[in-house]
């Protein structure tokens, strides 16, 4: 599908342990590899400890493999005078939304990283504005963050990433302290930065985003266990309940009515899916819908 | 009783109150100047008169600010016993060492001459003029705004080496984080108060039972504090902040006439009200 | 109902910074009847005023406007006895986990039987009692240390902490928020168990829909500081205008049965559980081909 572009992100052969003391280490990470394009959406999913946090933290060089390597346009995240450079091309969000916030008001926060980098002044207020203009907080510039609710901390924190103007946006859990409707106002301004050609990779337990990607890398004991389209990975409802994920209500119940009907495809995700499934049924229900 | 846990909703000290008037337009940095130079303009003069041009300057000062006056008067009020106890030691202990002017009362070790009782009405009116000019500058200047004026000020010290941009970026980070600790705060406070606990009930000499009844707060808020802190590190980092490497400012200050207007007129201000021969 | 409420709120009003120029108001004419025994939700969007209202129950605030009667006492009551109130209402705040602050498990959960004042004996009966109720073995996890623990469980070790008091209502503020889902399911029937077997009235706030249906005898919608309705939750999932003119949101069944609806099937909007909706598509299916092969057109 990627054949002939080149790879933003190569994470090469990748393990990482954890040093408890010096003959103790914990094993996080155990060879993995895959790459990541220019403008795709990847989705990383695993429970809570499977090392998917550890795992997209590597991608912007914050921890260094103890083993293999972590390539950026090829940059070698092992080398710290490239570190900045790394890091501007592969912006990172992450779980806390009240603690990634440096600044008193929200513009001064998305200028911070403009700041580190050393844009000049006239191009950095534009750049604010852009940014905060795809989140939709311009209205709230010159608020201080703890009057914002959590869902507009992680639009800012989000904003202060697109002014540094990345190719690759990662978020480590970045929806998971959100409510329903914060984080749906998140996955909004996710969508749009992945149309304009944005890579987003983004690290959650919550299918529901899942099914947004284009592909999703299961993790499970700090292995790659399962790769594919979010169709492709809801088929194996076994195993994923198995390391504890969910799969969406549409695909659980397409699975069902699979069941009684062989006709009705099971591969089902999106909710407006299974109405157009009964429908083509209906209509000639003979053909497979394969 | 209902505010008992009330830490963040109910303070309006260091509250930042946007009316939009000419006093919030000014520059931080002037704003910061002019309020020094004011500060010592009071902490020297000394007469009736001149207390009596600052006092009514002050209050100009708040309708100028357009922010009920009752704001600054609210900071006032839980002083009040303290002043008066302090106003009723100098008055009666002070006659001895501001020996000067008349005589009015002298009975016993009570001394009271007209020196002593100037000295004590002045303590009083400057207290209150403190408050008032300090409450304009903070109920009218947001704290970034205060922030970025300090930073220009201490700017010259960059030739002495020292790290003014490190240093305001820990101010602000400082100022940033105060009402999250203040909310988590009163968040801890009702979680362990609806599992029993009790805070600054008992004897207060019984200090050992009183800071053991803290630490139900105390070791959350630390543990929470390092948490924060290790995520803000991730998150600068991950903003490619890297310490003592040179960085642009966003911020830029246009200074306007009415800034160096407002400092001119606080300087000439204070000089006169320091010189003009006040009959009192 | 014949029933006595156990918590009965009328007309109670909140307003923060009374008097200044941020006054806010965060209640105003809100309205609750819960009996005793019931399983309660209460949802609406970031500052409708759940928080606010959910302090009322157990006295950490007190009513500005209105009254708050928990079993047949009203808390502005001048003789009631404040912890003795704490502690039939028990309230689980939002990530409740980081205010573990004892380092062994056991301690921590102990906290506030020994605030009351117990024999020790009844204090440790008492936490393992709360310990089993929340899934952690007594004498396995009692003298672990709290740091080395999971999110999922962390949560429990909190939850317990309120359980020790015995409270007859509990009341928890997004009990499930940043759970992954394995712990999430558990945590969930921890507490309707908490509600069925020991009679306990709960009340929760929640974001999840699904969550909601799954769990709530009844939920109350909140929206900019009141209630502006409460129901089942069949009724109020089954009652598309109701959804729409509150901006509840629909959970992914619903919506999915709405869809057919638009679409021109004739659906039952209160059979939304998983199996529910499952069963209708197959009987719309099965009625269609029926009638294919009893030869009449469609």
């Amino acid at each position: 599908m990627m054949i002939g572009k080149k790879p933003l992100i190569q994470v090469e052969d990748v393990s990482f342990q954890y040093l408890v003391n010096k003959d103790e280490k914990i094993p996080v990470l155990k060879n993995i590899s895959f790459n990541i394009y220019p403008g795709e959406y990847v989705a990383i999913i695993g429970h809570n400890g499977s090392g998917k946090s550890t795992l997209s933290k590597h991608l912007n060089g914050i921890l260094k493999p103890s083993q293999g390597e972590v390539l950026v346009n090829g940059m070698n995240t092992k080398e710290k005078r490239l570190l900045k450079r790394i890091r501007q091309e592969v912006g990172m969000v992450f779980q806390n939304p009240d603690n990634q916030l440096i600044a008193t008001t929200v513009e001064d926060d998305v200028a911070f990283g403009l700041e580190n980098t050393g844009v000049p002044m006239d191009e950095m207020e534009s750049r604010i504005r852009f940014a905060l203009d795809v989140v939709g907080m311009s209205e709230m510039s010159k608020r201080a963050p703890h009057h914002l609710s959590g869902g507009q901390k992680q639009r800012v924190a989000i904003a202060g990433i697109i002014a540094m103007m990345p190719k690759c946006l990662v978020l480590d859990e970045a929806t998971s302290m959100l409510d329903t409707y914060g984080r749906k106002d998140i996955l909004k301004v996710i969508r749009k930065l992945n149309d304009d050609g944005m890579a987003i990779i983004t690290v959650t337990h919550h299918m529901s985003e899942v099914a947004e990607a284009d592909r999703v890398i299961v993790i499970e004991g700090g292995n790659i266990v399962l790769q594919g389209t979010p169709r492709e990975i809801f088929q194996k409802k076994a195993f994923l309940q198995n390391i504890q994920l969910d799969v969406p209500a549409a695909s659980r119940i397409a699975e069902l009515v699979h069941h009684n009907h062989a006709n009705f495809n099971p591969e089902i995700i999106h909710s407006y899916e299974i109405v157009n499934e009964v429908k083509r049924l209906l209509k000639g229900g003979e053909n497979e819908w394969r | 009783m209902a505010s008992q846990f009330e830490l963040t909703r109910n303070i309006t000290i260091g509250q930042y109150i946007p009316t939009g008037s000419i006093i919030h337009k000014l520059d931080a940095c002037f704003k910061l100047l002019s309020f020094t130079i004011m500060l010592i303009a009071i902490a020297i003069c000394g007469t009736y008169f001149g207390n009596i041009v600052i006092l009514a300057f002050s209050i100009a000062l708040f309708m100028l600010s357009r922010i009920p006056i009752r704001y600054g008067l609210s900071g006032i009020k839980p002083a009040i016993p303290f002043v008066v106890i302090l106003a009723i030691l100098q008055l009666l202990f002070y006659g001895s060492v501001a020996s000067g002017g008349t005589v009015l009362v002298k009975s016993g070790f009570i001394l009271i001459t007209t020196d002593s009782l100037r000295l004590v009405v002045v303590s009083a009116m400057r207290f209150v003029e403190i408050i008032l000019i300090s409450s304009v500058l903070t109920l009218s200047t947001s704290t970034t705004e205060l922030t970025h004026g300090m930073e220009r000020l201490l700017k010259p010290l960059k030739y002495i080496k020292f790290p003014v941009h490190e240093f305001s970026l820990i101010i602000t980070i400082a100022i940033r984080f105060v009402p999250t600790f203040a909310m988590e705060m009163e968040k801890l406070m009702k979680a362990q108060a609806s599992r029993g606990a009790e805070f600054g009930t008992g004897q207060w000499w019984r200090i050992v039972k009183r800071t053991k009844d803290m630490f139900p707060l105390i070791i959350p808020l630390f543990n929470s504090a390092m948490e924060r802190a290790e995520d803000l590190i991730l998150a600068m980092e991950a903003r490619c902040y890297t310490p003592g490497e040179v960085r642009s400012n966003y911020k830029r200050y246009h200074i306007k006439v009415t800034d160096i207007m407002v400092l001119l007129f606080s300087i000439l201000f204070s000089i006169l009200i320091l010189f003009y021969p006040f009959p009192y | 109902m014949a029933m006595k409420p156990i918590l009965e709120i009328r007309d109670l009003e909140h307003v923060y910074m009374k008097n200044t120029p941020l006054e806010h108001r965060a209640l105003s004419n809100v309205n609750m009847t819960i009996n005793k025994g019931e399983c309660i939700a209460i949802i609406g969007h970031t500052g409708s005023g759940k928080s606010t209202l959910i302090q009322h129950f157990n006295g950490l605030m007190t009513p500005q406007k209105g009254t708050v009667i928990v079993d047949g006492e009203d808390v502005l009551n001048s003789k009631i006895d404040i912890k003795a109130l704490r502690r039939k209402v028990g309230l689980v705040f939002q990530n409740p986990e980081s205010q573990l602050f004892e380092r062994l498990i056991g301690d921590d959960i102990a906290y506030g039987p020994l605030k009351m004042g117990l024999p020790i004996k009844e204090v440790r009966d008492r936490v393992e009692w709360a310990m089993e109720m929340v899934g952690l073995p007594f004498d396995e996890m009692k003298d672990r240390p709290t740091y080395a623990l999971s999110g999922g469980q962390k949560r429990k070790v909190a939850l317990a902490g309120v359980l020790a008091l015995q409270p007859e209502i509990l009341v928890l503020d997004e009990p499930t928020a940043g759970l992954d889902p394995r712990s999430k399911i558990e945590l969930l029937d921890r507490i309707k168990k908490l509600n069925r077997k020991e009679n306990i009235t709960i009340i929760f706030i929640s974001h999840n829909l699904e969550e909601v249906t799954y769990m709530a005898d009844r939920l109350y919608v909140m929206a900019n500081g009141t209630n502006i309705i409460d129901g089942t939750p069949s009724e109020i999932f089954s009652n598309k205008n109701i959804l729409k003119e509150n901006n509840i949101g629909t959970p992914e069944t619903v919506e999915i049965l709405y869809l057919l609806q638009d679409a021109g099937f004739s659906i039952d909007s209160r059979q939304y559980e998983v199996d529910g909706v499952a069963n209708q598509i197959s009987s719309i299916l099965q009625y269609f081909q029926e009638v294919r092969a009893n030869g009449i057109s469609v």
